[in-house]
């Protein structure tokens, strides 16, 4: 093995991300305060039944609304069908926390539902017969709409490539399409299901926003209170490890899923077109019903509470420093995009040169970061770097290193780096595998060197992915809550961390202005995406 | 001290940790020789002709190229500093560059005075309705000739083709094989060629190597290889004869029990009363309507220019014949076909 520079360049790359994974392990050994007595006994057992309750009412309702819009969209051809299929995935702009903000503003008492019926029907006392989506019931509902966009766009995938001969096997047999859907497409589109729904569960387990504003007490929340208000970084990362052995089990799922998924891709020769069934006027009415209503609950009744108070408390708008905020974002998203880009390319193309097995382990190793929440993430590099400026900094009497890593844009870019490698690293990665190694074995061949094949052949080959991989780290970045809010500089705030801030003040209205620009920057992100998301 | 173009000196080539050809060692004297290896699928052609390119290292032996050591269990030249060229059996065309830019990245290390015109080998290679299409909107046999004509173009010290035509339709097969000869040597280009047609390795190889069972067995003329083939193994390969049990007689002839006594040259000599096996030809045996030597039809390939008889001898022996399809008439199954005697073979090759 020739450990030559981009050997190296790799390993560091992987290695810098398994550091907080590593991390969380090796801290579980350590001792704590005695908080975690308290909390053994007492709290453990609640943070683990509520999240596994949280788990299950989003599994069960993000399955119901995923599947029946990819069935619906796949299946059927009513007026409408070619909005809906790429307007349900709108919902991917809207945070679980920013849909329970509205979801309380709507419902509340003196809420919105109560002004729009005072207006309707005059005054009254409308709050008793107002139900109330709070607590447990409110936070399933929010993770759900939010998230329900990954069992769509799988499944929905799945459907697509479902061979026409399948289904029409199905008739010849004198199935009805009762009997067609559950013998035949749904379970051939199980490995899809299945992946959509486990990344589903990680996100809801790794959910702090949502969970946070509801009073929901998860292992997420108990890792952040544990930290902040205990002071108890040890305790914390103990909890990361019962919630990342939880997660862990759930990415190896997934990830099992995603490779049987891979025997629906399309055949050699591409695929027979599928021919939707035309429906007739009461059933198109209650296919578009049901499309609509999912796109209305999941994307636009958010917008619409934002905007409204955004419209009736102009002053929050006018109070609000916009650009400052827009900046800040834009600027956290353009160095975390310009990072994760370099590094994944550096790390792909080690990968693609050394041809490792070692390396190509490490990386695996480190690409379960994605699995990893935020809150953990952020636990586990503070510990990180604390222990290392004990260890050995301050062994060697310099300067703490805790200012540059710690409350600093760099710092935080570190750890989103960390958070979405794996999202950069299997885009590039995706794009890698359609080059066939013989294309960099001409180039060789051909005079050009291995910095001059991965610049004048790979990236502009690549430019396709470098771009949606951008743009998917945009969104994320957008969205992104709990790192944010750990790590930023002081006075440094983004869209997410002021709408935070507003609503955890029960300062609703205002946190509507900052959580629109939000979705309207994520929305627009995702419309110029949408043709790489829904890719036939 | 030998002053030859090309050297492989006791090389074992692997690839991925396995060992595929051991011990290699083989020349090319003068530059512009053409070698072509003959092997089935699967047997490390490929490898060679990657370890050769610098793709793949070795562990032992040495390869040199004009004189220099490229390869050896402690040197590797890097693949872009060997001036090599390898166009490989797959499509390996830049995916994002259409097929004129792709043939002109060939040329972009030849200096003008040596370049050679690659609109000339465009218009050789037929690709002039092609040049402004990308590789993925090209069929691929027109893959393997841009492929072919990038290699071309790069003018390189050697040049490996990989199943060059492999995938080019029989129709415009031998055209090309024509000019590809003729550009080679016009151009003095060095070539390794890789193939499993025999009847295109006999033509394009200067000389001809056969690799079986993870070695080199025959390094030759193609004459040679095919007249005199070294071993049994060469023989089967070639799959264009059988092997019958004789014994020596004399210094120029051979008895058989079905065929009599045959005559000839003894490509190696053999005593007097050895027991051996005779290969026999499918162009060694003339037929002869008149001869009292009659074996009994079995089988009938038309080849166009001729016909392949399949008879069997009395001691239940195969044998191939060549007959000239314009021959007067045939013969069906089970009919007898007679043998010209006395049986004269120019190269007598036994076992």
């Amino acid at each position: 093995m020739k450990f030559n520079s981009w050997y190296l360049s790799s390993f560091f790359v992987s290695f810098i991300v398994a550091i907080p994974i590593l991390t969380v392990f090796t801290s579980f050994f350590q001792e704590t305060t005695n908080y975690f007595d308290i909390l053994k006994n007492t709290f453990l057992l609640e943070y683990i039944y509520n999240s596994l309750v949280l788990l299950f009412g989003v599994l069960i309702l993000t399955f119901i609304l995923g599947v029946g819009c990819a069935y619906i969209v796949s299946f059927y051809d009513f007026p409408g069908v070619k909005f809906f299929k790429w307007a349900l995935i709108l919902s991917f702009a809207v945070p679980a926390y920013i849909y329970a903000y509205s979801l309380t503003a709507f419902f509340e008492n003196f809420g919105t539902l109560y002004s729009i019926l005072k207006s309707l029907l005059g005054p009254g006392e409308y709050n008793k017969s107002i139900p109330k989506f709070d607590g447990m019931l409110g936070a399933i509902l929010s993770i759900s709409f939010s998230l329900f966009g990954y069992v769509y766009v799988l499944t929905r995938a799945s459907f697509h490539y479902q061979s026409q001969n399948l289904i029409e096997l199905g008739q010849n047999l004198g199935f009805s399409k009762y009997k067609s859907f559950f013998t035949i497409i749904l379970p051939s589109a199980r490995p899809a299901i299945v992946a959509g729904l486990a990344l589903v569960a990680m996100e809801t387990l790794s959910d702090f926003g949502a969970v946070s504003f509801f009073g929901i007490a998860t292992l997420t929340t108990g890792i952040y209170d544990s930290w902040i208000s205990f002071d108890d970084l040890a305790f914390a990362n103990q909890l990361s490890f019962f919630l990342l052995l939880f997660i862990l089990g759930l990415f190896f799922i997934e990830n099992i899923s995603r490779k049987r998924a891979q025997y629906h891709s399309p055949v050699k020769g591409g695929i027979k077109e599928k021919k939707k069934v035309k429906l007739n006027f009461s059933k198109a009415i209650l296919s578009f019903g049901f499309c609509f209503l999912v796109f209305f609950i999941s994307f636009l009744f958010p917008v619409l509470q934002m905007l409204y108070w955004t419209i009736i408390f102009p002053k929050n708008l006018f109070d609000l420093n916009t650009l400052q905020l827009f900046g800040n974002t834009i600027y956290l998203v353009f160095l975390s995009s310009i990072v994760l880009v370099i590094f994944s390319f550096i790390s792909n193309y080690g990968n693609r040169v050394t041809k490792s097995k070692f390396l190509n382990y490490l990386t695996t190793f480190s690409i379960t970061g994605y699995a990893i929440p935020g809150v953990i993430l952020a636990v586990a590099f503070i510990t990180f770097i604390a222990w290392f400026d004990d260890t050995f900094v301050k062994a060697f009497e310099f300067n703490s290193i805790k200012k540059i890593f710690i409350g600093s844009v760099f710092g935080l870019v570190i750890v989103y780096f960390i958070r979405f490698y794996s999202l950069a690293y299997n885009g590039l990665k995706t794009g890698y595998e359609r080059i066939n190694r013989s294309i960099d074995e001409s180039s060789y061949l051909l005079g050009y060197s291995k910095i001059k094949t991965f610049l004048g052949i790979h990236v502009p080959y690549l430019k396709n992915s470098i771009f949606l991989i951008g743009i998917l780290i945009t969104i994320e970045v957008i969205k992104e809550l709990p790192i944010t809010l750990i790590l930023r500089p002081f006075n440094f705030e983004t869209f997410a961390t002021t709408a935070y801030i507003f609503a955890s003040q029960d300062l609703l209205e205002a946190a509507a202005v900052p959580s629109l620009f939000l979705i309207l920057i994520a929305s627009t992100f995702i419309l110029i995406t949408s043709k790489f998301i829904l890719k036939d | 001290m030998t002053n030859n173009y090309f050297e492989i000196d006791n090389v074992s080539f692997a690839a991925g940790g396995n060992n595929k050809v051991n011990n290699v060692s083989l020349s090319i004297e003068n530059e512009g020789d053409i070698v072509c290896l003959l092997g089935p699928s699967g047997i490390g052609k490929t490898t060679i002709l990657r370890t050769i390119a610098g793709l793949e290292k070795i562990k032992q032996g040495t390869i040199k190229l004009r004189g220099k050591t490229i390869s050896s269990s402690n040197t590797h030249v890097e693949p872009e500093n060997r001036n090599v060229a390898l166009s490989f059996q797959e499509n390996s065309l830049f995916p994002h560059y259409n097929i004129e830019k792709n043939i002109n990245l060939g040329s972009e290390r030849v200096k003008d005075d040596k370049k050679i015109l690659s609109k000339d080998i465009i218009n050789f290679l037929n690709l002039n309705k092609i040049l402004n299409k990308f590789p993925h909107e090209i069929s691929a046999g027109e893959a393997q000739r841009a492929s072919l004509a990038r290699s071309l173009v790069s003018q390189p010290d050697l040049l490996m083709l990989d199943e060059p035509l492999s995938n080019v339709d029989q129709s415009f097969k031998e055209e090309i094989q024509v000019e590809l000869k003729q550009i080679l040597t016009n151009s003095k280009i060095t070539t390794i060629i890789v193939t499993h047609d025999s009847y295109e390795a006999f033509y394009l190889g200067t000389k001809c190597g056969i690799i079986l069972d993870g070695q080199l067995k025959q390094y030759d003329d193609p004459y040679n290889v095919y007249h005199l083939p070294n071993s049994v193994e060469v023989v089967n390969f070639l799959n264009r004869g059988i092997l019958i049990p004789a014994e020596v007689t004399s210094p120029k002839s051979l008895e058989n029990e079905d065929l009599g006594t045959i005559t000839g040259n003894f490509a190696r000599p053999f005593p007097i009363g050895s027991k051996v096996k005779l290969l026999i030809q499918p162009e060694d045996l003339e037929h002869d309507d008149s001869s009292n030597l009659k074996l009994e039809v079995v089988d009938r390939k038309f080849r166009g220019s001729n016909f392949i008889y399949t008879l069997k001898t009395i001691s239940n022996k195969l044998i191939p014949v060549f007959v000239h399809s314009h021959h007067i008439h045939q013969h069906e199954v089970d009919e007898k076909f007679g043998i010209k005697r006395p049986i004269h073979i120019d190269h007598i090759v036994c076992f």
